[in-house]
């Protein structure tokens, strides 16, 4: 019995040792569906009935710790129009995190884009990644906090702090990822590639981007994470509607349940999120650990 | 023994006729200062047009350091080197196939052919017909969309060939193509390799450290002494060329001989 299956020790027989290899495989695949299917099944119900039962011994009071069935109505309450209130505050949550992921599509988007370009030259010429390098380690230590105020009072309280500072969060990720792997781009292709007779442009194009896309492929991946992250943050000023403001929003008014809506949104759609961008990266980088 | 160089001068037009590849008086020297490590020279070397010239010698002697100045990926530190009359340039003059195929992985088989035709300029439209004919002519036909990494080492090498054969330059280079390869391959892709380059009447420049395969090969086979590298011998091969069974060639006394001479020279020359 190979150890990738699910059943307990006690419940193998001797006979299991001997069994011809088909069968032993075709009981590994059940156990490993098993696996991937009932265990974080399982776990998810665990923990909904542990919440459930520190709810109900009241040992804290009903704001800081909701029952799930409160969260469950809160979650319907936003969903739908109710009392002649739609949504929260005007807003369907669907609505409010479409709002969110567009400023995350555009600061994150215009990071990454950044992010690349800057590894890419940073990357070929030495002086200026030396040039720049600390400045980018520097940004990269900030949290996305420290620097907002700074944003407000240059640039208002509308869109543009919110889509600058996702875009400063996203781009230093995404072009040390770059940078690192453009540099150490395979030299043996490169002089293949020259060769052949491909001119130096041709060489970043044809050899050194495609060689380092897997790379910037997984800084992209923390970029988006680091966007994500911030995203309360940058929705903290001005931030209705939207999935951070929401949230923000609603603890201003003890509003623990909604508080929980918004961030089981937020942290499901970047699960899907990061899902998706995984992939995308199977589709467009198949060669991975075949370079 | 002495090199050709010192035949006698000839006519310097000749030298600059396509194909024609000339070192004169060429030491190449890595590293600066006390570090320097003289890696080859001084050689002088004259190489006709449509000649198939094996570089032989043990490891280190800076064979392969040769190879990469006629490829214009290094400059000489003394001595001339020109291809074609001019000085090399990488891509311009010559192309090389390298002891590793150097495939891109992120390209299919046919992609990387593909490549090779939009760097050689052949317009989009021909590249159809240009990519099937170049596997054709390594033996690969209907190999086009095949992923790199699912071909056997052998075929990714044919692929390396067939890719430096899109730009028709008039001189070809090979660094020990075959090194890397099983015993049966080899001696099939040695086989190709004396078929393709007895059609296109290039120049070729084979590097190689086996005796054997520099006398099946080559057209005249140059020894190299151990480093830094200079010419110890170089021997004109007469051997039947074009269409001709190759196990009558390699079964032949004259073959023989000659790779006798040739391996005792490496192995004098590397003592």
């Amino acid at each position: 019995m190979p150890p990738a299956s699910a059943a307990p020790a006690a419940l193998r027989d001797p006979v299991d040792e001997a069994e011809p290899a088909p069968r032993r495989r075709a009981r590994s695949r059940t156990g490993g569906a098993l696996r991937r299917l009932a265990l974080p099944l399982g776990s998810l119900l665990l923990f909904l009935a542990v919440w459930q039962s520190v709810a109900a011994a009241g040992t804290w009071s009903e704001t800081l710790v909701p029952p799930p069935a409160r969260v469950w109505d809160a979650f319907v309450d936003v969903s739908t129009t109710h009392d002649g209130v739609r949504g929260y505050n005007g807003t369907y949550l669907v609505e409010h995190l479409g709002i969110s992921l567009r400023r995350i599509a555009l600061g994150a988007g215009l990071g990454i884009a950044l992010g690349v370009a800057a590894g890419l030259v940073m990357g070929t010429v030495g002086w200026v990644r030396s040039l720049f390098e600390p400045w980018i380690t520097f940004l990269r230590t900030l949290p996305p906090l420290a620097y907002f105020s700074l944003l407000i009072v240059w640039l208002g309280i509308d869109e543009e702090p919110k889509i600058t500072l996702l875009a400063v969060a996203a781009f230093p990720p995404v072009a040390v990822a770059t940078t690192a792997a453009v540099a150490a781009a395979p030299r043996h292709l490169q002089e293949a590639a020259r060769a052949l007779g491909g001119s130096r442009r041709d060489v970043v194009r044809d050899v050194v981007l495609p060689s380092a896309l897997p790379e910037i492929f997984t800084g992209v991946r923390l970029a988006v994470g680091v966007a994500y992250s911030s995203l309360v943050a940058a929705e903290l000023v001005n931030g209705l509607p939207g999935i951070g403001g929401m949230v923000k929003d609603a603890a201003n008014y003890n509003n623990t349940p909604v508080v929980l809506v918004g961030i089981a949104a937020i942290g499901v759609s970047g699960l899907l999120i990061d899902g998706a961008l995984l992939r995308l990266e199977r589709a467009v980088v198949p060669w991975r650990g075949h370079a | 023994m002495v090199s050709r160089e010192t035949d006698g001068a000839r006519p310097a037009e000749d030298t600059g006729r396509p194909g024609a590849v000339r070192l004169a008086d060429v030491t190449h020297r890595y590293g600066e200062g006390d570090d320097a490590v003289t890696a080859v020279g001084p050689v002088g070397l004259d190489i006709e047009p449509g000649e198939f010239v094996v570089l032989v010698g043990a490891s280190g002697c800076g064979k392969s350091t040769l190879l990469r100045l006629i490829a214009g990926f290094e400059r000489p530190t003394r001595g001339t080197v020109t291809v074609s009359g001019a000085a090399p340039r990488p891509g311009q003059q010559a192309g090389v196939v390298f002891q590793q195929p150097r495939l891109l992985p992120w390209r299919t088989v046919g992609g990387n052919i593909d490549l090779a035709l939009r760097y050689a300029g052949v317009p989009r439209d021909l590249w159809e017909t240009r990519r099937a004919e170049l596997l054709h002519r390594v033996g690969l036909d209907g190999t086009e969309r095949r992923r790199v990494w699912e071909i056997s080492g052998g075929q990714q090498q044919r692929v390396a060939i067939a890719r430096t054969l899109a730009a028709d330059n008039p001189v070809l280079l090979l660094d020990e193509p075959f090194a890397a390869l099983d015993a049966l391959t080899r001696e099939r892709l040695q086989e190709d390799v004396r078929r393709v380059t007895a059609r296109t009447g290039g120049t070729t420049v084979f590097v190689t450290h086996s005796a054997d395969e520099a006398v099946f090969l080559g057209s005249r086979v140059v020894v190299l002494s151990r480093r830094p590298g200079t010419v110890v011998l170089d021997l004109p091969v007469g051997l039947p060329r074009g269409d001709v069974d190759a196990e009558d060639v390699r079964g032949g006394a004259e073959f023989a001989a000659l790779r006798a001479r040739v391996a005792h020279e490496v192995k004098a020359a590397a003592a």
